[in-house]
């Protein structure tokens, strides 16, 4: 036996987890007496042992139903919130798509664009020359502002929709 | 994130799931439950302190067990691994950031216990072995408990806290000693 432990604990300790501590076989008692080991044992277990049983008897706890009742809700609780994770990740990924698409099309048109601002100054400058300033800048303005309305408004309103759609999973 | 809730026809629904996303039937579990549920409390209430806490890890653990997937293959090696699940609860639970320090269990149950000569030594024993358990790490206090309170074999131990047989008997060598020495002192530490 090694210092760490003794041959006879496991007896003093059976006896004290079985209620016969002091009352077990005098010779061992008195061995707890000079053992070391044997009597931290039984300190240790007696002083354990009579908490255990006292909280065994003391305690409250739920019926069985009650505890089975709440995990089966929350179970299904949990279900439902891993059920709707994916859709948020849809949406995330939908906007995104979204964008790209945009700019994409920004970025295709964007030749385009430079030849009708060419063709724009090209159809105003004659008339600015022959003296209509007013009616070219206004007949422009009319033209360009419906298109800069609904391109302000795109702005505005797309990111307060996608944080609607998004804040609503 | 909006938060879920669950209808009344919903909360019906769960029960029916239940039975078939839980690892035992509902029966298997009340027997088990029986068995169990009184020893865990316990354990849960001596590494807690704290009877609010206890009742919620009692929940947890039994949560944590009807949805995993171990297999099984005896009742013992079930009630091992629901005293591991346990015992990683109240782990998790002292690493988490402190928001109140709770006055022990048995202080709290000796301020409202009546007296006499009987109780109040019996009241005492329990505070200084309270005072005493908070002295330890947690790992010491979860092998003393299973060893001396449960009775059980090292293996059992083992296999309940995650540690390998082979070291067990060094560490509850020096945690018995330790609080050996706390209870016969009880104003000085080790």
């Amino acid at each position: 036996m090694s210092s760490l432990e003794c041959a006879r604990e496991d007896l003093v300790l059976g006896a004290v987890l079985a209620g016969r501590w002091p009352s077990a076989d005098e010779e061992l008692v008195a061995h707890a007496q000079q053992c070391e080991i044997c009597r931290e044992v039984a300190e240790v277990a007696v002083v354990l042992r009579a908490d255990h049983d006292h909280a065994r008897r003391e305690v409250h706890v739920p019926v069985a139903g009650q505890v089975w009742w709440r995990s089966a809700v929350r179970a299904r609780l949990e279900s439902a919130q891993a059920a709707t994770r994916p859709m948020a990740w849809l949406h995330g990924v939908t906007a995104a798509i979204a964008l790209g698409v945009l700019f994409a099309i920004i970025g295709m048109a964007w030749p385009s664009l430079i030849v009708a601002a060419d063709w724009a100054r090209e159809v105003a400058a004659p008339l600015i020359a022959n003296g209509e300033v007013s009616g070219a800048v206004s007949g422009v303005l009319r033209q360009s502002m419906v298109i800069a309305v609904a391109a302000a408004a795109g702005l505005l309103v797309a990111p307060v929709l996608l944080y609607f759609v998004l804040s609503n999973d | 994130m909006r938060e879920l809730a669950l209808t009344d026809m919903e909360r019906l629904g769960a029960f029916d799931e239940a039975e078939r996303t839980f690892q035992m039937t509902e029966e298997a579990f009340r027997v088990f439950y029986e068995l169990t549920a009184r020893p865990v409390r316990a354990y849960l209430g001596r590494m807690t302190n704290d009877d609010r806490l206890a009742d919620d890890l009692l929940q947890e653990t039994y949560y944590k067990f009807l949805r995993s997937n171990a297999v099984f293959d005896s009742d013992d090696h079930r009630k091992h691994y629901l005293f591991r699940i346990a015992t990683n609860l109240v782990h998790d639970h002292r690493r988490r950031p402190r928001v109140e320090v709770p006055a022990s269990t048995a202080a709290q149950e000796a301020l409202a216990a009546p007296v006499d000569a009987h109780n109040a030594d019996r009241a005492a024993a329990r505070i200084d072995l309270s005072r005493a358990m908070e002295h330890l790490k947690p790992r010491e206090r979860s092998l003393l408990w299973l060893a001396y309170a449960q009775g059980w074999s090292h293996e059992e131990i083992a296999s309940a806290i995650g540690v390998k047989t082979a070291s067990l008997k060094g560490m509850l060598f020096r945690a018995r000693h330790r609080l050996a020495v706390i209870l016969r002192n009880p104003g000085g530490r080790s």
